[in-house]
């Protein structure tokens, strides 16, 4: 998969919209439900998605092949620009949002979540090893991937130390990371 | 764990553990953009140098992507898919116009006013408009809007393609769709027959002429069933503007709203951009499907009350354009190196030439034919009251020797343009950033 997404980078690099249609079509979708998770918002998630490519064909050179995966470039890109957003409205409504924070995102154990995941057998792996992380790594995760808050934010509002903020994220992070090493052996 | 360390980079084993578990925390909060600035700086440093500080950041974002995975998946529309490969059409080469006398002239005049212009400058009181039923017209078109608004934002039902609830909105009760034509066109009328300089009859004018047009049509559509998701994505950024110019042009009419509007918070042309790109633009019996140029990184504007003024100056070109191009289609740009000190918005479209003879006739403010609609002459009248406030130092006389908007013929296209001062002192980029990770 790195080399064919590579491919179709080194095309649109060279300017051929043919590749960048490819790009959409294999990426979009997951870089939309990101946004949207992260955002709540249909047209933000949009306008994120919109300018993330628009970038992209602008300034292919952003990526190079050095830096890891393309997909995964491309999600971290997305991510970061759907917290900015997130922050950004987050200072205009300086909203008390605890409840809300913890509440928005799915279970990810719900049914339809995994059914619709069930697309890609990597997505589905990942959707079910996140479902079975502990409460607590599971909580600190969404804080911080996708609701954007630092160690420390997330230490005051879980009422936790900094060192046990870390670990869990660490702890949560290394088991995705096993969980999709072992489905690939 | 023993798939992280069969990954690990080798030549960690000659570094202190705990060096490699800081190195990896640094790698991760770069990754999430949660690293202090000061220790990113040096962590992009070490990457320059260090291939494990590299191998840890490519981990880090491998992570990142496992846990975007993790989320339910969503539909992102075939309308989303044709605005992004919009990005790949060319863009129209505007250097040629940009060439034209009209423009020198403009480059070598162009003044940025001492004090910049904070907005809301046309802003009378909701009694200046007169009659108590236009103002009573007024105030229900700006309520029907206040409840419209949550029924087509991003979290609504509608976003989701549910037109249910908007739909009953529309064709029930008061405050629905249909009131507003009979609202717009009796208020519009009433206004149009006043004196021109009235700021009552202005301020309703840019309040009725210049995103409710379009709005209306949306609206329409959603009413006769034929609306699609990108015209309830329409109807959302046509609402709030058209929101935000009546608080603009009514200082009494939402005060607490207006300020909000008034506060320092920079606008970028990155919003002009969404909100236009691919955009269908419907004024009265035209229509136009808006192509957008790249237009560039960074502020248009210091607040909301003057971008409101912005957004109405382009919404009164996009007008003007809508109902006379001759292919269904016209370009909006915004050029910020055309002109010293500010930005040049053009909007432009190819325009058989009587149509190009009437947008001129409006300019010059002459009845040619004696066909043209009174309210296409309040359009260009709304952009010129917008450029003398807008340049506060500039007199009528010495705009009429150096335009600060202007029309154009060149080749087959109708030019439409303004110019307006650069936001001083700030940095390209109007929103708040994350670290940028890899990128």
């Amino acid at each position: 998969m790195p080399r064919i997404e590579n491919e179709i980078w080194s095309r649109i690099k060279e300017g051929d919209s043919a590749a960048f249609g490819e790009l959409y079509d294999g990426f979009a979708s997951a870089m939309f439900s990101l946004s949207l998770q992260i955002l709540n918002d249909r047209w933000e998630a949009e306008e994120v998605i919109q300018d993330v490519f628009a970038y992209l064909w602008r300034k292919p050179d952003a990526f190079s092949p050095e830096k890891g995966k393309f997909s995964s470039w491309l999600l971290v890109l997305t991510r970061n620009r759907s917290i900015d957003r997130y922050r950004s409205r987050k200072r205009r409504t300086d909203k008390a949002e605890n409840d809300e924070i913890l509440g928005s995102r799915s279970d990810p154990s719900q049914k339809d979540a995994s059914a619709e995941a069930t697309a890609s057998d990597e997505r589905a792996h990942l959707c079910e090893a996140f479902s079975e992380l502990p409460e607590e790594q599971r909580r600190v995760l969404e804080l911080s991937y996708f609701k954007g808050m630092n160690h420390m934010e997330i230490a005051e509002l879980l009422d936790l130390s900094l060192g046990t903020v870390k670990s869990r994220i660490r702890l949560g992070v290394e088991k995705l990371r096993y969980a999709l090493s072992s489905l690939r052996i | 764990m023993h798939a992280r360390f069969a990954n690990a980079p080798s030549s960690h084993k000659h570094k202190n553990l705990r060096f490699v578990d800081s190195l990896k925390q640094q790698a991760q909060d770069y990754a999430l953009g949660t690293l202090p600035k000061e220790d990113a700086i040096l962590f992009e440093a070490l990457l320059e140098k260090d291939e494990d500080a590299r191998n840890y950041l490519i981990e880090a974002q491998e992570d990142c992507a496992n846990l975007s995975m993790t989320v339910p998946s969503s539909d992102a529309g075939d309308d989303l898919r044709s605005r992004v490969m919009e990005s790949c059409r060319p863009k129209k080469d505007f250097n040629p116009f940009l060439d034209t006398a009209e423009i020198n002239r403009l480059q070598e005049n162009y003044l940025t006013p001492d004090q910049r212009y904070l907005g809301g400058g046309a802003s009378v009181d909701m009694g200046d408009v007169g009659e108590q039923k236009i103002q009573d017209d007024l105030f229900q078109v700006y309520e029907s809007l206040i409840e419209l608004f949550p029924l087509v934002s991003g979290d609504s039902t509608a976003a989701s393609g549910d037109f249910g609830s908007l739909g009953n909105w529309i064709g029930n009760g008061v405050g629905n769709g249909s009131l507003l034509s009979s609202h717009m066109k009796e208020a519009l009328s009433h206004s149009l027959s006043n004196d021109e300089k009235d700021p009552g009859s202005r301020s309703t004018q840019r309040s009725l002429l210049a995103a409710l047009p379009s709005l209306t049509f949306f609206i329409n559509r959603v009413r006769e069933n034929s609306a699609t998701l990108a015209d309830i994505r329409r109807i959302f950024y046509l609402c709030r503007d058209q929101l935000k110019i009546m608080r603009a042009s009514f200082g009494d009419l939402d005060p607490s709203r207006l300020a909000d509007d008034e506060k320092l918070r920079l606008h970028g042309a990155g919003l002009l951009r969404t909100k236009w790109w691919g955009a269908e633009h419907s004024y009265f019996s035209g229509n136009g499907n808006v192509r957008c140029g790249h237009f560039f990184d960074g502020p248009v504007t210091e607040r909301c009350v003057e971008f409101a003024e912005y957004d109405s100056n382009l919404y009164c070109l996009a007008n003007l354009l809508s109902s006379r191009t001759g292919n269904g289609e016209f370009h909006i740009e915004l050029l910020k190196d055309a002109i010293p000190g500010g930005v040049l918005a053009v909007a432009m479209a190819e325009t058989p030439l009587e149509s190009h003879d009437e947008i001129n006739s409006i300019v010059e403010g002459s009845q040619a034919n004696g066909k043209i609609p009174l309210r296409d002459f309040a359009l260009w009248k709304l952009i010129e009251d917008s450029m003398l406030r807008g340049h506060q130092d500039t007199g009528t006389d010495s705009m009429r020797d150096n335009p600060l908007h202007g029309c154009q013929r060149f080749e087959n296209g109708t030019y439409l343009w303004f110019a307006w001062p650069n936001v001083p002192n700030a940095q390209d980029g109007a929103e708040a950033e994350t670290g940028k990770p890899l990128q």
